[in-house]
């Protein structure tokens, strides 16, 4: 029986508990309602819909009410179930799958984090044989890519949008069509691809239709390594670079750690080489050759500067010296002479370097990048040879012969209007294909293409059908990565636009039965595996890779002949001057070769070398740019000169064999002299909001127009300034020199062998220049106004390794995705708003024309004693017991006192809505006038949660976001917390696992510490982070290292976060160690005004001292 | 010199302040008393589109709160359970009652069910339900006496104040991990004396009066 509730009593006293407003209002509806609803004695209502009706007549008054008290109340809102309770996912608990980023012919492993059935952050996949669970910037940026509103979301004929089933008709017919004619006049130009599938329905379909042409193009092409060593060694193989075997590596022009292939790999590898914890550890030392200022030389030990066409004959002086010291291959040595000519005035650098290499013998490597020619490479190869780091420091991996023929052959077939139909995977011809061959046209010259574009770019223009292809987010597929382990590409969401992929797409022109992507991959997983079983197929797809599935290495002996037989038609090349500049083109830490150029995160991710953001230059070196009078005259715009704070650079026009283009000049030093750097990438034309500025040109230029050919530099260019014309230049650091300040310091490895402790005595936090304030229990110096508790069971802190730094800013990245920050546009960066809560700071040292640089990632260092937590007038930033500095959104006004007075200036304001407004519209007043006539005030009353961004982007960006980290508004102060919300998830996750027990401590030895987005991201495991209470932790180890010191340290504010000082490894021999200032630049500068830390100094010093002797302070 | 201001000026400053400290002090009394959260939420309790009744569900049949709040034990987030869920015994019970036709409707054509949300904390506090209800803080400490309700309606305040007053003091509000979701247990009857004293400590019980513990 149903009990019946009395209606509701009034009580006699305290508050009214009241249902709702004509309850209290007792209102005739009201009391019919509760008679009807509760009758005595009645089991059911006798009229079934009077119960929904009355809902309709009480919202309804609720609504007319709601001039009334209702106002005050929140507004109604509904939560919306499940009908159907889905397995394995609990909302709040986010899942992971294993999946893979394919690049070009490689992959990186990652484990991605899905919440809601979206994905929304990219880690690396740690238990992967060849990983540390670290990813590049592209990785972790590509996940913003997948929510980018401008991507192809239509499938389109001839420009008009059609229905998915139409062009899953079109590709039919055409698989008819190719099928009946054997694959005559269809040809194929897709992208470098590692997999598997794509190999295995490659061969299917050329057995199909054996006439088909297949053809492979990428602008930025790795692929010269295998040529190279295929040819050196005589057998299809493919160089492994093992960085942590080699001690002595000498790269030329081998950008190993920001721009070849899986850089992030070799940046874990040379870090594990070089990480010098203890003294007496083992260190690798760098040599590096080249003639722009790559990541790979401001972590050279060793650096010379020279132009790209000059390496070769840098090269084979390296090669002539090793071979005679190591008494190997002399029959090449010959050969070399004439080549080696133009290398004289650097003998004494080559020769030294050959002598430290050979020193080595086995752990000696030698590299060569992807930018010189295949001389180079063979020379690489053959001193590898001769030192005996054949199957040591390099392996040789079998290697998948070429997927297709160059893009030269494509451009003869459509000239000669052999190509019927083109069909076009990917890639962007129309915008980076060689300019002599002017793409577009040649195009046009098929009689028609199919594209499956990601963006409906410069490509599709003149297509008879584009598909929109799905992001490796939301495909099926596989890949090998860099070892030849087998990775599956798992889809984390439904192609959100019902894109196609590479897979599907062939295998329908294919004609084959199976097309889903699904099916496809699952068979070739059975191939390669031997094994059907549902099982390994599920172990497959939970470990994100193959277990034992990495290629063997294979022994090579060097055919010496084929080497020679390259190296005799190999010319000198002159060296370039001031009207024979040497361009060269290099792929964009940001942009890459153009394909991230829509990505937000990486626009405003600021280039690690010159630090510019949403732009690329005209890069030239000091004494280049002296020469041509750049940077001298020009009253209006003088050289990398301010404006009220602003940075406005020369416009020049470079003119290369009959081309031009035009760009702003920005004067680098540590760059080769009458050397042009352009960064690829750049300038697109139809491209999306990001890509453009908001005055609607493209960000950037375009350096594609200069690039000719396949080659990466290229002889012979001028450069004039256009007087008067400017332009402005984002950029985020524009002071470049540490002023002689220990920001960060350094020492080579023999000093910090004698003096571990030298970084201690660099300021004034050391414990011999506090002697004169006394001390607390434990004997550090009393703070000097009250500090908070931090009796919390942890004691979080960091500890950031410079000598493992290298500064490739996947930390930066890592860090935007994971904590929802806002990108700002280029306007903004000029005025030093940008958000990202890292800064990588690089400094120069030394001389203009050849400096050092060193790397510093500065974040919130959540000081003990922190500054910024005393001045906020509203106590929004207060710290935790557990050694935070908290932030509390809510809470801040905006007063932004703490930025000022932050020491370390870590502290991003958010001056406007970055999120809910376009970057164009900023400066907006309640009372500007919107685009469709409404006034701001009014669109905000109608709908204020909403904001001015147009409706694709709102509803698409909101998915990238990480629901666990609030999205801060205008007017908020934000700042590093630590990856709060992970150390919050992991306690929380611990109390769960524990309940009635005590087990809440989270600790390194059972996996329960998280680990941060940047710590996590960071190929070179510079970052540590950890509890220091627990004296086993790896950070607590860390802090205890003589190298361990504080940022400015000597203001007592007791940061959290401490750097190891930076060793540098350079050989006593080389003639660029000065035996008078033999020390890293850095302290050099800090010696000439401070004195050395390396000797004592004060009382007992030679010095004499400048602070008065102990006990006369109390 | 006659007198410029009438006599009862003199008085006008003493009038004034009077004046202004009882209106502004009832000013006050009234905002503290009618804009908190204890009087503005206490006692909320909207009409949900179908009649469910906790009294009967919870309370006379005795289903215990985690059948159908299922991520209560594992997330932050305390489910609103899947129509399907109802339909479990609905599809036999009451099978073609009028009142649940909202509910077959929803499991059959999959249209969620379009709950008013009773409990709301405000976007800029991360409250995690798994961490409460997995060491001893029954439903009943913030969510009342939830199996007597025929329309559940918001029975703690859920201002910050409500949360640190137990985050300060837990004690009262601990109980044995069994008995969390038995929502009529009295902890005063059954718990020896000195029990939630020796359960936070032995279960290291310290909830975080920082910002750090709600505020991300």
């Amino acid at each position: 029986m149903k009990t019946i509730p009395p209606p509701c009593p009034e009580p006699e006293s305290g508050p009214k508990y009241w249902r709702s407003l004509d309850q209290l209002a007792d209102t005739p509806e009201f009391r019919e309602w509760v008679e009807r609803e509760f009758p005595s004695g009645a089991s059911e209502l006798t009229d079934p819909t009077t119960r929904r009706h009355f809902v309709k007549i009480m919202s309804a008054s609720f609504l007319l009410a709601g001039l009334g008290l209702t106002g005050c109340r929140r507004p109604e809102e509904r939560i919306m179930p499940h009908s159907k309770m889905p397995e394995n996912q609990v909302h709040g608990v986010p899942q992971y799958f294993a999946t893979a980023f394919p690049l070009r012919a490689s992959a990186t492993p990652l484990v991605v984090t899905s919440h809601d059935g979206r994905p929304t952050k990219i880690e690396g996949n740690d238990r992967h044989p060849d990983s540390n669970g670290a990813t590049d910037q592209f990785a972790q940026a590509s996940i913003l890519n997948l929510y980018d509103p401008d991507r192809a979301i239509s499938f389109r004929q001839g420009g008009h949008a059609k229905s998915r089933e139409q062009a899953l008709d079109m590709l039919t017919e055409l698989a008819a069509k190719a099928a009946a004619s054997q694959g005559q006049g269809l040809c194929f130009l897709l992208e470098r691809s590692s997999s598997p599938t794509r190999e295995r329905l490659q061969a299917r379909l050329a057995q199909k239709l054996p006439q088909a042409r297949w053809f492979v193009y990428e602008p930025v092409d790795f692929d010269i390594h295998r040529q190279a060593a295929t040819l050196a060694f005589g057998q299809p193989v493919a160089p492994a670079n093992k960085l942590d075997a080699a001690k002595v590596i000498l790269s030329l022009d081998h950008d190993f750690i920001g721009a070849e292939e899986d850089s992030w790999l070799n940046v874990r590898r040379f870090a594990k080489g070089r990480k010098i914890h203890r003294p007496e550890d083992e260190m690798n030392r760098l040599y590096v050759v080249e003639a722009l200022y790559s990541l790979t030389g401001a972590n050279a030990d060793h650096r010379l500067r020279v132009a790209s066409g000059l390496v070769q004959a840098v090269a084979a002086r390296l090669a002539m010296e090793v071979f005679k010291l190591t008494g190997k291959h002399a029959e090449l040595a010959n050969a070399l002479a004439a080549l080696a000519e133009p290398a004289k005035p650097w003998e004494k650098w080559i020769v030294e370097a050959a002598a430290d290499l050979v020193k080595q013998g086995a752990g000696g490597l030698v590299m060569a990048g992807y930018r010189q020619p295949l001389a180079v490479h063979l020379l690489a190869h053959a001193m590898n040879s001769a030192l005996g780091a054949v199957g040591r420091a390099v392996q040789l991996l079998p290697a998948p012969p070429p997927a297709g023929e160059s893009l030269e052959k494509l451009a003869a077939e459509l000239n000669a209007g052999k190509v019927d139909t083109l069909v076009i995977v990917g890639g962007n011809p129309a915008y980076n294909a060689p300019a002599a061959m002017e793409w577009p046209k040649l195009q046009a010259k098929a009689k028609a293409v199919i594209r499956l574009g990601y963006y409906e770019d410069e490509t599709a223009e003149g297509c008879a059908w584009h598909l929109p292809m799905a992001h490796y987010l939301e495909s099926w597929g596989d890949a090998r990565t860099a070892d030849g382990t087998l990775v599956p590409v798992q889809p984390l969401i439904n192609p959100i636009f019902g894109g196609l992929t590479e897979l599907e797409v062939l295998a329908r022109i294919g004609g084959l039965a199976a097309t889903r992507p699904y099916d496809l991959v699952r068979e070739t997983f059975r191939e390669l595996s031997g094994s059907a079983e549902e099982n390994a197929w599920r172990k497959f797809l939970h470990d994100g890779f193959l277990a034992h599935s990495a290629a063997k290495p294979v022994a090579g002996q060097l055919q010496a002949s084929a080497v020679a037989s390259v190296l005799s038609e190999a010319k000198p090349v002159a060296a370039p001057g001031a009207q024979n500049l040497e361009v060269v083109f290099y792929r964009s830490y940001s942009t890459d070769d153009g394909r991230f150029n829509n990505n937000g995160w990486l626009q405003e991710t600021p280039d690690p070398i010159t630090k510019l953001t949403w732009d690329n230059a005209i890069l030239l070196s000091p004494k280049t740019a002296q020469a041509l009078n750049i940077g001298g005259l020009d009253e209006k715009a003088k050289g990398n000169k301010t404006e009220k704070g602003l940075f406005f650079n020369q416009v020049a026009a470079l003119e290369l064999n009959g081309r031009k283009l035009s760009g702003p000049v920005w004067i680098q030093p540590g760059m080769a002299d009458f050397v042009v750097g352009l960064a690829l990438g750049y300038g697109r034309t139809k491209t999306g909001r990001i890509g453009r500025l908001a005055d609607g040109s493209p960000a950037g230029f375009n350096a594609y127009a200069l690039k000719a050919g396949t080659e990466a530099h290229a002889q012979g260019a001028r450069l004039t300034v256009l007087p008067g014309a400017r332009r402005q230049l984002a950029s985020t650091q524009e002071h470049g020199s540490m002023e002689g300040r220990p920001l960060i310091r350094e020492a080579n490895k023999e000093d910090f062998a004698r003096t571990p402790t030298f970084a201690r005595h660099m300021d004034l936090d050391s414990p011999a220049h506090t002697g004169h304030i006394a001390n607390d229990a434990q004997g550090n110096p009393k703070p000097i106004y009250p500090r908070p508790q931090l009796n919390g069971m942890h004691q979080w802190g960091m500890v950031v390794d410079l000598t493992s730094c290298v500064g490739c800013t996947a930390c930066m990245v890592a860090c935007q995705s994971e904590n929802n920050i806002p990108i700002v546009g280029k306007e903004q960066v000029a005025k030093g708003r940008e958000m990202s809560w890292v800064r990588l700071d690089r400094y120069y040292a030394g001389t203009v024309e050849d400096p050092q640089i060193a790397y510093q990632p500065v974040f919130c260092l959540h000081c003990e004693n922190a500054p910024c937590e005393s001045v906020c007038p509203v106590n929004a930033t207060v710290h935790d017991d557990e050694g935070l500095n908290l932030m509390t959104y809510n809470r801040c006004v905006g007063t932004r006192y703490c930025s000022n007075n932050c020491p370390y200036k870590v502290r991003r304001f958010n001056f406007f809505d970055y999120n809910r407004r376009p970057l164009d519209q900023l400066y907006r007043s309640p009372f500007s006038l919107n685009k469709d006539g409404q006034v701001e005030a009014v669109r905000w009353l109608k709908d204020p949660d909403k904001g001015t961004v147009p409706a694709d982007q709102w509803d698409l960006l909101k998915l990238a976001r990480n629901p666990d980290v609030t999205v801060r508004m205008r007017g908020v102060m934000e700042k590093c917390t630590y990856c709060l919300q992970r150390l919050e998830q992991a306690k929380i996750a611990k109390k769960v696992k524990a309940r009635a027990s005590g087990d809440v401590r989270l600790n390194e030895r059972d996996g329960s510490v998280p680990k941060t987005a940047c710590q996590q991201a960071c190929p070179a495991e510079a970052i540590t982070f950890g509890d220091i209470a627990d004296p086993d932790s790896q950070v607590s180890k860390l802090k205890k290292l003589p190298h361990n010191y504080s940022l400015l340290g000597f203001l007592d504010t007791r940061p959290r976060t401490t750097y190891l000082a930076r060793i540098r490894n350079p050989n006593p021999r080389m003639p660029d160690y000065d035996a008078r200032r033999p020390h890293p630049q850095t302290l050099n500068e800090y010696i000439s005004r401070h004195g050395s830390p390396l000797e004592s100094h004060g009382a007992k010093g030679k010095k004499e001292s400048v602070h008065p002797p102990k006990g006369a302070h109390q | 010199m006659s007198d410029v201001f009438p006599k009862w000026t003199n008085r006008l400053p003493l009038y004034a302040a009077t004046t202004a400290i009882l209106f502004g002090g009832g000013l006050m009394a009234g905002f503290w008393y009618y804009f908190t959260p204890k009087y503005t939420r206490v006692g909320y309790q909207p009409i949900q589109p179908v009649a469910f009744s906790h009294a009967t569900h919870a309370g006379q049949l005795g289903i215990d709160c985690r059948y159908c709040h299922t991520g209560v034990e594992k997330s932050w987030y305390s489910n609103l359970p899947a129509s399907s869920t109802c339909m479990n015994c609905h599809n036999q019970v009451l099978k073609d009652d009028p009142r649940l036709a909202l509910v077959r409707e929803s499991a059959q054509t999959g249209t969620p069910i379009p709950w008013v949300q009773i409990h709301k904390l405000p976007d800029y506090v991360y409250f995690n339900h798994a961490a409460h209800v997995n060491r001893g803080v029954s439903c009943v400490s913030c969510h009342g006496q939830v199996q007597t309700m025929e329309e559940v309606f918001h029975a703690q305040p859920f201002s910050m104040t409500f949360c640190l007053d137990c985050h300060r003091n837990p004690a009262p509000n601990l109980r044995p991990l069994d008995k969390v979701t038995d929502l009529a247990w009295d902890p005063h009857q059954h718990l020896p004396a000195g029990w939630a004293e020796k359960a936070i400590s032995d279960w290291k019980v310290k909830p975080s009066q920082h910002c750090s513990a709600c505020h991300r």
